[in-house]
């Protein structure tokens, strides 16, 4: 008797791992795409992933659907470790009715969620799915809206990861949109609210599902993803490696790495990496990395508003979360969408204790009716707020140009700045030094014999003496200024010595940072 | 128009400064200036021809816009060049910087829409490849 109940035990669980047959399985595989189960090994160390809810089933009685079984109802859940840190996990099973979400699937989802909350450990959700299962009408939808409610919950508690690796159309958008990280595959994965048919019907737009919601549309144009891998694999790689940055939840610190790499080094090659002529371009990201252990960068949206880098390394072994300018795009002006990006990445680490350090090289606020129209204004003040409320420790590095808004945009003292330190060419004024010749020495200009030559040396004169960092130095505006060579030794004390920093806010229901 | 309160022994005037376009802008404006008007009906030809040319916009053509206001301040292309995407176009001074404009794509060069020294607007066509 006991036997035959073991028996019966293992022949069902051999049915839910079968998921939807050889046959669907080997469609996955031909479309280049891991089952489910795979995808979960992947995340996941070896043997450690513990599967929860695998016999739960619809109760759907429409259309035929009583008669049909659902293995594991269309998505794994359960969780694991990752480094041997316990993470929560969900993967919807394309296998399984197209990976159809209904109610009791999103029941699933909104478990890890709910576990993952109650024990502070992060969710990583694998997204593969075609839509709501039809069948269920409205309970479909109501599953919906129940994870969308977690996923609001959760936020800023626990970190939020979704990747996708399939379709994800309609409502299914929202939940990843909730979440702080997403990730896309390339060419396998698609993510929009309306689909090229219904485009093409409505508006007469004709758009292939990839130019449209592809990975490359959303690493680049939309901003909506922030990470984009070649194939399944891939993606679970840099999953599991962005989790390495980030703590379990909202009251740890991020796991801290022995650092071997020297934080006494000094780069010579950062005296000499900024260009003479302040109007020439470089690389923002070189400097990064020669600052970074190891020179190890993991830029967070890469693709989408390049003048603006986010991402994070690691100093002494603690992670840090990068924001910096990039004069080699758009001459590293602040505009509407670097200004969302900043902002949002800000509150993310504001969120999980990572602190901030802030490369500082920008010429201002970007010129033009797009911007105004834009609404410049709003999104700029994002950057300003999430600067403004963050209480994690704030090291702002001016490098060179630091010009009126944008320079408190960047996070000055002013902002909250715990240590400011600048390198020696750095020019920190309200303005350029022609524009503020053309004002200062206007009458001296029109007087003068040769308004050319005056005009010339008036700019020579401000330049020695305003575009300089010593006359924010002389007001403690910049705590130092330092050889760049030092800056790696510099940095890594300024944030050992913030590790203890304490800084409260006036209690509130919640800011009302401009969206 | 604008308010100044100027001094003189002691004593504050109030004076209404209208400026008619003086002399310290000039010499600035000069440079570009005549460059604008000649880069305009230049400007004018290519807005036209991806009408006149539809035929090349399937093939695979890329416009390459200005990102945003400035100076072109050298073209190291010419018509007919084949070029590899990240391959540097023109350099655009704008917003204090000498801005490298980069190939998005892999091709020829059809045609460059702007010359040296012209000032460009935020989404004018600079180069078409294809």
């Amino acid at each position: 008797m006991a036997f035959n109940k073991l028996d019966d035990l293992r022949e069902r669980k051999q049915k839910i791992e079968a998921a939807g047959g050889a046959k669907r399985v080997e469609k996955q595989h031909a479309a280049g795409k891991l089952t489910a189960r795979e995808r979960i090994n992947l995340l996941f160390d070896e043997n450690t992933f513990v599967e929860i809810d695998a016999f739960v089933t619809h109760r759907c009685t429409n259309f035929g659907m009583e008669s049909q079984e659902l293995p594991a109802e269309g998505v794994i859940t359960g969780y694991g470790k990752v480094d041997g840190r316990l993470v929560y996990a969900y993967a919807q099973d394309f296998t399984v009715s197209g990976g159809s979400l209904g109610e009791m699937h999103a029941n699933k989802i909104c478990k890890v969620l709910e576990n993952a909350l109650k024990v502070g450990a992060p969710v990583v959700g694998l997204n593969d799915s075609g839509g709501a299962r039809i069948q269920e009408a409205v309970d479909a939808l109501s599953g919906y809206g129940k994870i969308f409610f977690q996923n609001t919950i959760a936020s800023g508690v626990i970190p939020q990861i979704t990747a996708i690796m399939g379709p994800c159309a309609g409502g299914a958008v929202y939940s990843p949109a909730l979440t702080d990280f997403i990730f896309m595959v390339d060419q396998t994965s698609q993510m929009f609210i309306t689909g090229p048919q219904v485009i093409k019907t409505v508006t007469g737009e004709e758009v292939s599902a990839e130019a449209l919601g592809g990975a490359m549309t959303h690493n680049s144009v939309s901003g909506v993803a922030h990470f984009m891998s070649a194939n399944d694999e891939a993606c679970i790689a840099d999953i599991r490696r962005l989790l390495s940055f980030l703590p379990s939840n909202n009251l740890e610190t991020a796991p801290v790495f022995e650092c071997t790499d020297d934080i006494n080094k000094i780069v010579e090659e950062l005296n000499t990496i900024i260009p003479d002529n302040p109007n020439k371009p470089y690389d923002i990201i070189d400097v990064i990395r020669l600052i970074a252990d190891h020179g190890d960068f993991e830029e967070v949206q890469p693709n989408f508003a390049r003048n603006m880098v986010t991402g994070f390394i690691r100093i002494n072994g603690q992670s840090i979360g990068i924001v910096a300018n990039q004069p080699k795009v758009l001459a590293g002006c602040l505009d509407v969408n670097a200004s969302d990006k900043a902002g949002r990445f800000i509150r993310t680490c504001d969120a999980f204790n990572i602190p901030l350090l802030n490369i500082v090289d920008v010429p201002g606020f970007l010129p033009g009716t797009a911007q105004e129209y834009g609404g410049i204004i709003r999104h700029g003040a994002k950057m300003l707020y999430a600067f403004s409320e963050a209480t994690v420790p704030k090291v702002t590095l001016i490098v060179r140009k630091a010009y009126g808004g944008s320079y408190l945009a960047m996070c000055s003292k002013d902002l909250g700045a715990d240590v400011v330190l600048a390198w020696p060419n750095a020019e920190i004024a309200v303005m350029g030094p022609q524009g503020a010749a053309n004002i200062i020495f206007r009458n001296d200009i029109k007087d003068a014999e040769d308004p050319v030559v005056m005009r010339q040396q008036k700019i020579e004169e401000y330049t020695a003496e305003f575009a300089t960092p010593y006359k924010a130095a002389e007001r403690g505006f910049v705590d130092d200024v330092i050889e760049p060579s030092s800056t790696r030794p510099r940095l890594a004390d300024a944030f050992d010595m913030l590790a203890s920093k304490r800084e409260s806010r006036p209690a509130k229901k919640h800011g009302n940072i401009p969206l | 128009m604008k308010k100044f309160n100027i001094t003189v022994n002691g004593k504050t005037y109030e004076v209404d400064v209208e400026e008619i376009g003086g002399a310290p802008s000039a010499p600035r404006a000069a440079a570009p200036r005549p460059a604008a008007p000649a880069a305009a009906p230049r400007a004018a030809a290519p807005a036209a021809a991806p009408a006149a040319a539809p035929a090349a916009v399937p093939a695979g053509a890329n416009t390459v816009t200005s990102p945003m206001p400035g100076t072109i301040l050298d073209i190291k292309v010419a018509v007919g060049d084949t070029v590899n995407s990240g391959d540097v176009l023109m350099i655009l001074e704008a917003m204090k910087m000498e801005n490298e404009i980069m190939a998005p794509a892999s091709g020829k060069i059809s045609a460059i829409s702007v010359a040296k020294g012209a000032s460009v607007n935020g989404g004018d066509v600079l180069i078409v490849i294809g």
